[in-house]
């Protein structure tokens, strides 16, 4: 396995807190909703991303386990939400008539 | 030589990753079955979030949890479970050091960090239940907001316990020396899992 340096993890500590406060700040600033949820969701999936590829060495395994890892929860998970989502907005208009 | 098949060079390290007689994955079988663990867990909580986000769409009186919840008692949660991930890798990078020592104080400061943050989560059910909020009904109109905080929260909540409990496990077999670094980098994928389910939880409930 890849040893690596310990100053990595810290910097990527760093980097998920610098990232925590930016969501944070984007509840409180004056942005359009769209623009807000935009940054939560870009956000969410960097420190995903920093969490999974850093912390978790995925970043250093073969690509067949990260594709069999990481690609498959997200193909399978996007496909939940794909499908989730139009039946979630038909209800809600069903709901306001 | 110009190959038959154009694609042959392009493919061979495709087969010599799985002709046979290898570990196409490259890991250890006990690496490779925690890794698949995680896959079935975090599709188990990709569920619990698919369908908090479709009664969500469906309710419109959504609460604004900006309300309910203190955002920066929740931002301190998220910055120590953060930093309890932050130890545990550097504990992994220890353990593969063979710096055993070290590895046993990460270690332990990681399962003080996941005891800090159940303490917060306990702390922040008790001051719900107080103002109403149940399984099936909740002060803030509509009754599905509280059951699924205290599902999903409480399925997070308790495979953050189970985490502290085999942190301290590995704690004690550390300090026996009866601890592997393979050990130690088993327990650290799990309590990595543990911050990664925190970041969708911390951004689709109570950000978005």
């Amino acid at each position: 396995m890849t040893v690596m340096r310990y100053r990595s993890y810290w910097i990527s500590w760093g980097a998920l807190l610098a990232l925590t406060l930016l969501m944070l700040a984007t509840e409180t600033a004056p942005v359009y909703r769209t623009v807000a949820v935009s940054l939560l969701l870009v956000a969410m999936l960097i420190k995903a991303g920093v969490i999974g590829a850093w912390f978790m060495h995925l970043k250093f395994e073969r690509p067949a386990l990260v594709w069999s890892v990481a690609g498959a929860t997200l193909l399978t998970a996007a496909a939940l939400f794909g499908l989730i989502v139009p039946d979630g907005i038909s209800a809600f208009r069903h709901a306001a008539q | 030589m110009t190959p038959l098949n154009p694609y042959a060079t392009a493919t061979a390290p495709l087969k010599a990753d799985w002709q046979g007689g290898v570990s196409p994955f490259g890991v250890p079988w006990q690496k490779l079955m925690m890794w698949l663990f995680l896959v079935t867990d975090a599709l188990l909580f990709a569920g619990f979030l698919g369908s908090y986000g479709f009664v969500r769409l469906a309710n419109g009186g959504w609460p604004d949890r900006s309300h309910i919840f203190s955002l920066p008692f929740i931002g301190l949660m998220t910055f120590v479970l953060i930093t309890s991930s932050a130890t545990m890798a550097s504990a992994v990078g220890a353990a593969h050091r063979r710096d055993l020592k070290l590895a046993r104080r990460l270690v332990l400061l990681t399962a003080i960090g996941g005891l800090f943050f159940i303490g917060c989560q306990a702390r922040e059910w008790t001051s719900l239940i107080m103002e109403g909020a149940r399984l099936s009904s909740n002060p803030w109109g509509v009754p599905a907001f509280s059951g699924f905080f205290f599902m999903i929260t409480g399925f997070h909540g308790t495979h953050v316990l189970i985490g502290i409990v085999v942190l301290l496990i590995l704690f004690a077999r550390l300090s026996s020396g009866r601890a592997t670094e393979e050990g130690v980098e088993l327990v650290g994928l799990y309590w990595h899992f543990v911050d990664l389910v925190w970041v969708f939880i911390f951004t689709c409930f109570y950000l978005l």
